[in-house]
């Protein structure tokens, strides 16, 4: 008998700012509390805060190694092969020269590595960023964080997943549930985690750009075939709710749930105690807990559908 | 003896305006001087003007591999400064306005530019075309009268 596989639940949006890693670290303690085993990917890899969020710290700080060339002067020939046939011209070299790696082009391929005639180039590596793992009461959280400089933000989101599939493989039943958090924008980072989902959850808000950057993130999530039901946080803003609420529905976008403006959720955010955290203290009957309460129930009536 | 580096329009020779763009000037236009006289004049086609990324470092091989020692550049990006400087070609910023080969190699002689070491723009700055990559100004500069 195939053991059970968890429920990839991705949490994106388009826009910065939305509620992403609200949502995220709120929906990732509902099932918590429900008793799940719930792990929480943070992969906004060049700002990783959820832990903020959970009153956590980072611990097992684990480097990520990126391929850079390194050129063996005894064993090169200066026959500029290596330059000639790189796709992101990061090796310069002048006639009667050894090559120079440029690092800050590198794609990181290994072509280079790999063709040299004389074997006059090692594989040696620099570090581009970190994976940390930890577990804050009972939740456990992956995060990766990418250098400050480094441009290969994908390469860390890529270990994070390497990760994720080795614990699945290890023990497909050590997590229920997986909730990944992603970055803004509609580029390969968030592609990537999109992708290994089974559903998506896009966070948007009532506002001109929040609405752009949602049709933006629907275009990558109907590329990429998943299913989707949006959250539209700060609902009350302004008052444009029900209008906004019809605009989606215009487009035929599912609505999982909507949160209005509520003290509540700023006081947990301020203090990086999830509202929906059971000793958090906030007031159950409050319009926040309320919401994120019905979005739960919306959330598991429809992984049900999607998962019998 | 040293030969001078000039990124160039394309039309070649002396009377050829000077590109305000290194990695992704249409020519490089190469001066010898000796004692300060120009001996020789070459034109060379720069092939990295439409690369997709790593134009710089291109760039810079075609001024390596044509024996520079000196280049006059306008607007320097981080990938073609740290290949000018592996290669310990000397830096001179071209003013920013419109003006030929020839004008710029005599204020280079007279001593009137200034050296730099390092990048002076951002990657791609430009690359013209897309918005926010700078190439309203990396090319404007010469367009605009």
């Amino acid at each position: 008998m195939s053991k059970r596989k968890p429920n990839i639940i991705c949490i994106t949006g388009g826009k910065g700012g939305t509620g992403k890693t609200l949502c995220a670290v709120n929906i990732a303690i509902m099932f918590k509390n429900e008793g799940y085993k719930v792990l929480l990917i943070d992969g906004d890899v060049e700002n990783p805060n959820t832990y903020l969020l959970l009153n956590g710290k980072l611990e097992n700080k684990q480097e990520v190694p990126f391929f850079k060339p390194k050129i063996v002067e005894d064993k090169c020939s200066k026959c500029g092969i290596c330059a000639q046939n790189c796709m992101s011209n990061a090796l310069l070299h002048v006639k009667e020269a050894f090559p120079i790696p440029i690092l800050t082009v590198c794609s990181g391929c290994r072509l280079c590595y790999k063709i040299c005639p004389e074997k006059a180039i090692e594989a040696d590596s620099k570090t581009i960023g970190w994976i940390y793992s930890t577990e804050i009461n009972g939740l456990s959280l992956m995060l990766g964080e990418l250098k400050p400089s480094e441009a290969r933000s994908a390469a860390i989101v890529d270990t994070l997943l390497e990760n994720l599939e080795e614990i699945i493989e290890l023990d497909p039943e050590r997590f229920e549930i997986i909730i990944l958090d992603t970055a803004p924008g509609a580029h390969c980072d968030v592609e990537l985690l999109i992708d290994i989902a089974d559903v998506a959850i896009p966070i948007t808000e009532p506002t001109k750009f929040g609405k752009l950057d949602l049709f933006r993130i629907m275009e990558l999530i109907n590329l990429l075939g998943k299913d989707c039901r949006a959250i539209v946080n700060r609902s009350s803003l302004l008052g444009f709710r029900d209008q906004f609420l019809k605009e989606l529905k215009e487009e035929s976008i599912k609505i999982l749930g909507d949160i209005p403006l509520d003290s509540d959720i700023v006081n947990s955010y301020c203090q990086g105690t999830p509202i929906m955290d059971k000793n958090s203290g906030f007031n159950k009957e409050g319009a926040g807990y309320q919401a994120f309460t019905r979005i739960f129930e919306n959330l598991k009536k429809w992984l049900k559908i999607n998962y019998v | 003896m040293v030969v001078v580096a000039i990124p160039s329009m394309g039309k070649g020779g002396l009377n050829d305006e000077i590109s305000p763009r290194f990695g992704r000037c249409p020519s490089f236009t190469f001066v010898e001087l000796d004692n300060n006289e120009i001996t020789a004049v070459k034109t060379v086609p720069n092939h990295a003007a439409n690369a997709m990324g790593g134009a710089g470092v291109q760039a810079t091989q075609i001024v390596g591999n044509n024996n520079a020692e000196v280049a006059i550049v306008g607007f320097l990006g981080p990938n073609a400064a740290n290949g000018l400087n592996a290669l310990n070609i000397k830096l001179f910023h071209a003013p920013d306005k419109r003006m030929t080969v020839k004008e710029v190699l005599d204020l280079y002689i007279e001593g009137k530019l200034e050296e730099m070491s390092t990048s002076n723009v951002a990657s791609h700055y430009g690359m013209g075309g897309g918005r926010g990559m700078g190439g309203g100004r990396g090319s404007g500069g010469i367009n605009n009268p």
